[in-house]
């Protein structure tokens, strides 16, 4: 490692990120840190670009003339915002994507052995598989069935556990609740706060503002495209956060009420 | 008993035995097909050529070394997995949904290139063996050609296409193994699920796309050997194995090895029962019946994977 800087640099930072899809625009020079074993939500409304946000990270918007992005993204200090998605998996990023999309031909095992695709992972699979099995006992008993025949929040459990297999530093987690219960919403947050506190950075993106405040320690507001607030979401309190998801208040700095 | 009973069902039992074991050899013909669509979405008419490449390899390895045809498919599965490999991946991968959108073109045409790019491939192939061996119809001499396994007094196997269905068994449980229990063997099927979420696991789909078409293209290449030493073949006979592993595949369902196979020893059987009874020229259209009927009845194939 030739990093000389005498204080560590944040896990993640992106700056002056912007996103086009062929030639609309979805995101205008987004800039934000993660640091390291933090819980980071992004909150946002319908369109705000939240989705686009996860999927550049993670190397998704690297599509030519479909989709492409101009702007940095360090992850460990490290240049990432060029390289195809493998790689930046290689390194320690991963993504639970939007709608779950496991493997529909496979059984919860294969789904979850299939994310330890890489050469580092695969010696120690049988360890992380324990762990993903310790930390959801559902999948366990499940191990060989199809993930067709499962409910949806276990099927979230194991898009969960299929990206924990790469063993990433930094988890992206793109709308969790999408289509599940509030009961079984509560289970999955709680099963990521124990991961969190295993080490494991997160980045959650959730459309239940009141959620995503709960559970992070750093809370960002997109706003067409924007970061318009940032800080801790106990400090910001919950009405200046809407206030900005709303679009009542810009770059941090309060608007009158009722705009 | 009596005479006519017993001779009825000797035909039906010799068309039943050769009918499977024809199927064996079916399957293998068209797995590659099945395959190639199953993980690219992508139809390769060049697909039969392959098989008759394949044969025109033998031939030429038999020019220079007497061996047994068998022993050819140690040089022909490595070189047409070389082929397979390369050609997905510096010619197909570059015309591909992903890539046309990469240049601003629509999806559409990421859709037809691929037809299109396989089918001059097929005329390309054709013309350069007909440039390199000319139009005789050849065929991969072998000592096995009229040798047959006798079951009973009546009934008996021809002891090629009993090995060829034995080497076809094999093939098929060896892939289906290969698919399940390694690492990139599940990979292949996880960019056959969703190909734009299997990077997301650190697979490189590129890669994984032209190892799934080395394997396509290498089985293709011992049915291009079995082919070649059960009937004689041309430059230009290509798309009649594409029809048959077309046939193969809509038969059996897309994207399912036992449903290749299955596919593979009803179309076997309908022509064989079908040739005993009418005669040689009814043995294709039996079989063309036969897929208009699944066609009609079942469209997703007998083994279909739900999607």
């Amino acid at each position: 490692m030739s990093i000389s800087a005498p204080d560590q640099p944040a896990l993640l930072t992106v700056r002056g990120l912007s996103a086009y899809y062929g030639e609309s625009r979805a995101l205008y020079g987004v800039g934000f840190t993660v640091e390291k074993g933090t819980i980071h939500s992004i909150v946002g409304a319908n369109g705000a670009g939240k989705s686009t946000l996860l999927r550049a990270i993670v190397g998704m918007m690297n599509r030519g003339r479909a989709a492409h992005t101009a702007g940095s993204i360090e992850f460990r200090g490290r240049r990432i915002d060029a390289l195809p998605t493998e790689e930046i998996v290689g390194l320690g990023v991963t993504m639970v994507p939007e709608g779950r999309r496991l493997f529909a031909s496979m059984s919860v095992e294969e789904n979850l052995v299939c994310g330890a695709f890489l050469p580092r992972c695969r010696a120690a699979l049988g360890e992380t598989l324990e762990t993903v099995y310790s930390l959801f006992p559902r999948l366990a008993d499940r191990r060989q069935q199809p993930v067709s025949q499962m409910s949806g929040g276990e099927q979230q459990m194991v898009a969960i556990g299929r990206a924990l297999m790469s063993s990433p530093e930094l988890i992206l987690l793109d709308e969790l609740s999408l289509g599940l219960a509030p009961i079984v919403v509560d289970q999955i947050y709680e099963r990521i706060a124990a991961i969190n506190r295993r080490g494991v950075t997160c980045i959650v993106i959730e459309q239940d503002t009141e959620r995503a405040m709960r559970v992070a320690t750093a809370v960002s507001v997109l706003l067409e495209g924007r970061v318009v607030l940032e800080g801790d979401p106990d400090e910001l309190g919950r009405e200046r956060v809407s206030a900005a998801y709303f679009g009542l208040e810009t770059a941090g700095k309060a608007a009158g009420p009722g705009g | 008993m009596n005479e006519d009973l017993y001779w009825t069902f000797i035909d039906i039992a010799n068309g039943l035995l050769s009918g499977v074991m024809l199927g064996g050899y079916y399957a293998i013909i068209a797995i590659g097909l099945a395959l190639t669509f199953g993980v690219m979405r992508l139809v390769n008419l060049a697909h039969g050529d392959m098989l008759v490449l394949a044969a025109y390899l033998a031939v030429l390895v038999l020019q220079f070394v007497p061996i047994s045809p068998f022993i050819t498919l140690a040089l022909v599965i490595p070189v047409m997995f070389g082929v397979g490999y390369a050609l997905q991946r510096f010619l197909l991968n570059a015309i591909s949904v992903q890539s046309m959108e990469r240049k601003g073109m629509s999806a559409g045409f990421g859709l037809m290139s691929p037809i299109l790019v396989t089918f001059g491939l097929s005329i390309v192939i054709a013309h350069a063996l007909l440039g390199g061996f000319a139009s005789d119809a050849r065929i991969i001499r072998n000592a096995l050609s009229y040798s047959a396994v006798r079951l009973t007094e009546d009934l008996n196997l021809s002891t090629l296409r009993l090995i060829f269905f034995v080497i076809a068994v094999a093939i098929l449980v060896a892939l289906h193994l290969f698919l399940r229990r390694t690492h990139a063997g599940r990979a292949i099927r996880a960019s056959a699920d969703d190909a734009e979420i299997a990077p997301l696991m650190g697979i490189a789909t590129p890669k994984i796309n032209a190892l799934a078409s080395g394997i396509a293209i290498a089985i293709a290449g011992v049915a291009g050997v079995m082919v070649g030493m059960s009937r004689t073949f041309q430059p230009f006979d290509g798309p009649v194995f594409l029809l048959v592993a077309f046939g193969v595949v809509i038969v059996g369902g897309l994207g399912s090895i036992v449903g290749s196979l299955v596919g593979g020893v009803l179309l076997g059987i309908t022509q064989v029962l079908a040739g005993t009874y009418f005669g040689p020229s009814a043995q294709l259209v039996a079989g063309y019946i036969l897929i208009l009927f699944v066609l009609a009845v079942r469209p997703q194939g007998l083994f279909a994977r739900r999607r």
